[in-house]
């Protein structure tokens, strides 16, 4: 598959507070087993009661789209031909108080509004080599306006 | 509450277009800082501290050595993103001149992009990006613009707020810096019609949203209260000073519990609190302005206006010149003057109650100054006329 800002343009690289976002194929987030508590970006304790019993939850994939903005001016060389774009916030069904950044791969830039309602789709990539997970496969979570 | 410590005196370098500096990064720095000496009629070898933030290259210690020092009694820096604790900096030197650690502390901010390379910039030949840059540079998103927008964006949205009320704040920058010969904006005035035929940057943002990027370097001397009757200048008390509470910059900061926010509440609260005076009571203030969006934001968070009143308190020409009816980065601001990281915004603030700015406001007693949103914690700091 195709990636909506080139092939060649930079991912992710992976540790193992991210692994689960980007190559498990499905939208996930984090969870406290403690108190049920969803946070983002993951980190090693929870925000809500320190506990450390921390997880990654499966989330139902769709989202609403919390705000946009299109990029017109390309920040590196290699985003030239892919402007313009739309970033997005999502925020995530599933995980109250979780929103994640994205793009939304159907739908021309500047037809992105606040409110849209989003399905995952993901972007299928194999690791680079020689940035230590070689042989992985990113499943690069995107959006589609349903 | 202490409310000893004066800003005794201001300096700054020339202010220059990015990469065209005609000194190094820390020659600038130097001579900021022994032009405010000089101009609190402090000898340098007399200054016992220097404080700075986020990341300043120019090390106390070199400094110390560069500038002849005797006694360096107290250093500090405090962690934040871009240009958010420019006042924060100047706290801390209150903080370390009250308690009585060190009697002249420098605050100052010093940079020279075309020697370092671009802050906000996106960087790296790497394939991968690590941390929280893996949560969004994969989707393109890179810069300080980018994630502003998303903020404005999202408040634009949710109070029915029009592209006016951003060419409002910058079209104050402009006609403000119109009177300051030193600013480097200075006779490029701008129009509407100007701004509106200017490119996107990143929607919402035109490039007249987005402030220049200079190099230089300015400073200030915080010294005690009991000095003010030797100084050369007139000097400003150091009413409060606050930092406050926010996201970690990047990804946390689009959650929803943040998304359309500047993190000011705080700030402005526990600053109106330890002043006495509530925003009503300002005479003059200087909003950092990267970009126009987070100052309509800051505005509301700091309790000057409603977010569904905040058109209509930038329009009409309210933030324009010294008769404004709220007068508004009177050098011109990051937008008009230069960037100095914000840390502009205190010497013109200063000057204010001083009676020196070329957008002076009849009778100025409270100056306020708010470093920076658009990365967490942010401060303000407010000045009296002694
Ligand atoms: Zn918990």
């Amino acid at each position: 598959m195709a990636r909506h800002l080139g092939d060649d343009w930079v991912l992710p690289t992976l540790d193992d507070w991210n692994r689960p976002w980007f190559t498990s194929g499905k939208i996930v987030a984090q969870a406290c087993e403690d108190c049920g508590a969803f946070q983002q970006p993951p980190d090693e304790i929870c925000g809500n009661c320190q506990g450390t019993n921390v997880v990654f939850r499966d989330c139902s994939g769709e989202g609403t789209v919390e705000s946009v903005a299109v990029v017109h001016q390309a920040v590196h060389p290699w985003l030239a031909d892919a402007v313009p774009y739309a970033v997005v916030v999502v925020s995530l069904d599933g995980a109250p108080g979780v929103s994640v950044i994205g793009n939304v791969l159907n739908r021309e830039p500047n037809d992105v509004r606040i409110g849209q309602r989003v399905r995952a789709t993901f972007e299928e990539f194999p690791y680079p080599d020689g940035e230590g997970a070689d042989g992985e496969t990113l499943r690069i979570p995107q959006w589609e306006a349903v | 509450m202490q409310k000893q410590a004066i800003i005794a005196g201001v300096g700054e370098s020339d202010y220059f277009v990015r990469g065209r500096a005609t000194q190094t990064e820390f020659q600038l720095c130097c001579t900021a800082i022994r032009n405010a000496a000089a101009d609190a009629g402090i000898d340098i070898a007399d200054i016992d501290g220097f404080v700075s933030y986020n990341d300043q290259r120019n090390d106390p210690l070199r400094l110390a050595r560069a500038l002849g020092i005797k006694n360096l009694r107290w250093s500090s820096q405090s962690w934040a993103g871009g240009g958010n604790n420019a006042a924060a900096a100047v706290q801390m030197a209150d903080a370390a001149v009250s308690a009585g650690y060190a009697e002249n502390v420098v605050a100052f901010r010093a940079l020279a992009q075309g020697q370092f390379g671009r802050f906000g910039q996106a960087r790296g030949s790497g394939r991968t990006m690590d941390g929280d840059m893996a949560w969004k540079a994969p989707y393109g998103l890179l810069s300080p613009a980018q994630e502003c927008a998303l903020h404005s964006a999202r408040f634009m949205h949710d109070h029915g707020i029009s592209q006016e009320a951003l060419c409002d704040i910058s079209m104050a920058c402009y006609a403000n810096a119109q009177r300051n010969p030193r600013a480097t904006r200075y006779g490029k005035p701008l129009t509407r019609e100007k701004y509106h035929a200017s490119r996107w940057i990143v929607e919402p943002f035109h490039l007249y949203d987005c402030c220049p990027e200079n190099d230089g370097a300015s400073a200030v001397v915080v010294s005690r209260a009991e000095r003010a009757r030797d100084l050369r200048s007139k000097p400003a008390r150091i009413l409060a000073a606050a930092q406050g509470l926010g996201p970690m910059y990047g990804s946390s900061a689009f959650q929803p519990r943040w998304l359309g926010r500047m993190y000011y509440d705080n700030v402005g609260e526990t600053l109106w609190e330890r002043a006495g005076v509530g925003p009503d009571d300002v005479d003059v203030a200087q909003f950092y302005e990267n970009f126009t969006g987070p100052v309509l934001i800051s505005l509301c968070e700091m309790g000057f206006c409603k977010p569904d009143e905040v058109e209509a308190f930038v329009s009409n020409g309210a933030l324009e010149g010294p008769d404004a009816r709220f007068p508004f980065n009177t050098s011109g601001g990051n937008i008009g003057e230069a960037y100095i990281h914000g840390f502009e915004l205190i010497v013109e603030a200063t000057r204010q109650l001083r009676g020196e700015s070329t957008c002076q406001v009849a009778d100025a007693e409270l100056s306020l100054v708010v470093s920076g949103p658009g990365y967490a914690p942010g401060s303000a700091l407010l000045l009296a006329k002694d």
